[in-house]
């Protein structure tokens, strides 16, 4: 069994790892809904290209979905480093 | 649409279910004690559990319903995978862990770890029941979708058949088999699907030949005289897509124009096949009545770059529309997404198949991992679906099953053997959670009924076959909904009755019994009612104009979590508040 010391600070960790998570989460969110069309037309926002030719919706989209299993990675190596668990 | 069989497709399918469900009789005799049923004795490996927690929550929405809504309106399919896997963040970074620490069986044994209350388990068996009911939903409609083109038999069949294997998998050996099916289900469906997905890069895009105009309209009626397409009965030779493919050599779904004015790509590769589409243009179909209440398929060209846009499709259109309000429904399923997936009972369960919260967190990061990779998938597969002559545009959930097909029977049949074992996987994990909500937490715990290990094990067989028989009647009853959607309900649901009671216990040391309760009980009530008044409900279950239904809807939007998610948080925290000095007063009397 981990400690309870262990306990807590994987607990502070993962709700940091969270926080960020959600935050870039939200902000897709918040451009997909307000920052993309302009009056019926795509104006910016995930129609404007961003890198190697694609636009914003497919790098975000892969972002956020790669970012959560390097996030994870991360957590569960500083995790396993706090003691045994 | 009619669909031919074949004896492959017919073989490759019966060997892969009855190899399930040997599988599940051979480790039937490895589950007689209650902690073996109902959580595989807690000794499943992390590996084997994070790719069973894939094949858990890789449901048919995931597979048969985001491919097929990518391929019908682009993007906002992608959407539901980047919020389906954007969950599973809640899951391990809050939930997993304490999940674990605090549980034995079921999710109410988490919730009521601090209180010993027999209320607690009450409303957290019913919200695990109800949850299960609306995601089981979905898997039935996308089995009974599975079996007309790969058997030739009728929607209620499929549901049928998935309702009593699944049954049978969970009646002899729970858990322990679950886990099993689940992991093999896992590992078969994203080498299955990468493997599609390589033979999509690898056969690029061809644009149809002539280009298909804009006035070739295509009509479908179905009346007591029979089924009409184009005027003509409905026949082998005198499909939906017949007259399309004799003059065109595609079906539905096709590239009108490819940049610089290409015929062909050939092979591509992944960054360059999705730039390739967003400059091309696709043509797509707009279905409509006519004025002799046939149903008109109507061709549309749309740019690439357009169909990897959010708002393409009825459920996010009002992304692209003016003023805050209209983008609630979006904004409100995105949010349920998020909370939604650590909230759902079938997923925690699994939490308790591992040894300890060590494994439970590594087991999540393989879970994320294996679901991550399946969600980029879903991009290709669907804009391979888009733009692959075949789909079928009475039946969104065909999509993926139907692209399969255009590289071959042999494919066809080996992936829907897939989409059927993946609906096997879920179901199975669906009704195990429902099973354990009824033994463990309704007979044993909340009336107290004295039962020996043999008999909670018997309990929950029999609720098992119970609710593998409501989901069959609701299988058939919802046949013509997108599966993707019906899930949306769930995780609404879901987050709305689950979350803020899990997270508030973890989080908030002045919760209480009382507070859990009503949190619970205020999310479930008031997402279902929403859902029921709504203007989605009134126009795809009720079966109202689409006019009719935004007039007649009471609530204004259709997604409820924006709303209840955060109610259900001020309901815990009122009545908590309210009830703390009682709580203390108890203990001091005591």
């Amino acid at each position: 069994m981990i400690d309870s010391g262990t306990q807590s600070r994987n607990a502070r960790l993962g709700l940091v790892f969270f926080a960020a998570y959600t935050a870039l989460y939200a902000a897709f969110v918040g451009v997909a809904a307000f920052g993309t069309f302009s009056g019926g037309t795509a104006d910016g926002g995930l129609s404007a290209t961003a890198i190697l030719g694609l636009p914003w919706g497919v790098v975000a989209g892969f972002g956020l979905i790669g970012g959560a299993f390097l996030l994870a990675v991360l957590y569960a190596t500083l995790a396993a480093r706090g003691g045994r668990g | 649409m009619i669909y031919s069989t074949s004896a492959l497709s017919i073989g490759v399918f019966a060997a892969f279910v009855l190899a399930v469900l040997a599988l599940s009789f051979w480790l039937g005799s490895r589950a007689r004690s209650a902690r073996g049923y109902f959580a595989a004795h807690g000794q499943v490996g992390w590996f084997v559990n994070g790719i069973a927690f894939a094949g858990d929550y890789l449901s048919a929405a995931s597979f048969l319903g985001i491919c097929g809504m990518i391929a019908f309106y682009g993007y906002d399919g992608f959407l539901y995978s980047i919020g389906y896997l954007a969950g599973w963040i809640v899951a391990l970074f809050v939930i997993a862990e304490p999940v674990k620490r605090l549980g034995r069986f079921t999710l109410a044994d988490a919730l009521n770890s601090r209180f010993q209350s027999r209320g607690i388990k009450v409303v957290a068996a019913i919200t695990t029941l109800v949850i299960s009911l609306f995601y089981l939903v979905p898997q039935m409609v996308g089995a009974g979708a599975l079996v007309k083109p790969l058997l030739g038999l009728p929607h209620w069949a499929g549901v049928v058949m998935v309702g009593l294997a699944v049954t049978v998998i969970v009646a002899t050996a729970g858990m322990v088999s679950t886990t099993w099916v689940q992991f093999i289900k896992g590992t078969l469906l994203v080498a299955i699907c990468s493997f599609v997905v390589v033979l999509i890069l690898g056969r690029g895009f061809t644009v149809a030949e002539p280009p298909i105009p804009e006035g070739a309209v295509q009509t479908y009626r179905k009346d007591s005289a029979g089924t009409f397409v184009n005027g003509q009965p409905l026949a082998e030779s005198n499909q939906l897509d017949s007259r399309l493919r004799e003059q065109h050599g595609v079906g539905f779904g096709s590239v009108a124009s490819l940049p610089g004015g290409a015929s062909s790509t050939g092979p591509l590769g992944p960054v360059e096949y999705v730039r390739v589409f967003a400059d091309s243009t696709v043509t797509t179909w707009r279905k409509g009545t006519d004025s002799e209440g046939s149903t008109t398929y109507t061709p549309m060209e749309r740019k690439g770059s357009d169909m990897l846009l959010p708002g393409g499709s009825p459920t996010f259109k009002g992304v692209r529309a003016d003023g805050t309000a209209s983008k609630l429904d979006f904004i409100s399923l995105m949010l349920a997404l998020f909370l939604g997936t650590a909230s759902l009972p079938h997923i925690l369960i699994r939490y308790y198949t591992v040894k300890d919260p060590a494994a439970a967190r590594k087991s999540t990061v393989v879970g994320i991992g294996a679901i991550g990779f399946f969600y980029l998938l879903t991009l290709y597969l669907g804009i391979g679906a888009m733009t692959s002559g075949a789909l079928d545009p009475t039946d969104s959930n065909m999509s993926a099953p139907l692209l399969a097909r255009t590289f071959g029977d042999g494919l066809f049949a080996v992936i829907s053997a897939v989409a059927f074992t993946t609906v096997l996987g879920t179901v199975s994990g669906l009704i195990m959670a429902g099973a354990g909500a009824v033994a463990h937490d309704l007979l044993s715990d909340a009336m107290r009924l004295e039962l020996s290990d043999a008999q909670q094990v018997r309990a929950g067989k029999v609720a098992a076959v119970l609710l593998g028989a409501g989901a069959i009647v609701l299988g058939i009853m919802f046949e013509r909904m997108n599966v993707t959607f019906l899930v949306g309900w769930a995780f609404n649901v879901a987050a709305s009755a689950n979350l803020p009671a899990l997270a508030m216990l973890l989080f908030w040391r002045g919760t209480t019994r009382q507070g859990i309760i009503a949190a619970m009980a205020t999310g479930l009530v008031s997402s279902l009612v929403w859902i029921l008044l709504s203007a989605d409900t009134l126009e795809k279950v009720y079966g109202y104009s689409a006019a009719d239904a935004a007039a007649g809807s009471l609530v204004p939007f259709s997604q409820p979590a924006i709303v209840t998610v955060p109610l259900g948080f001020a309901t815990l925290v009122v009545v908590s508040l309210l009830t703390r000095n009682r709580g203390v007063a108890t203990l001091q009397a005591a």
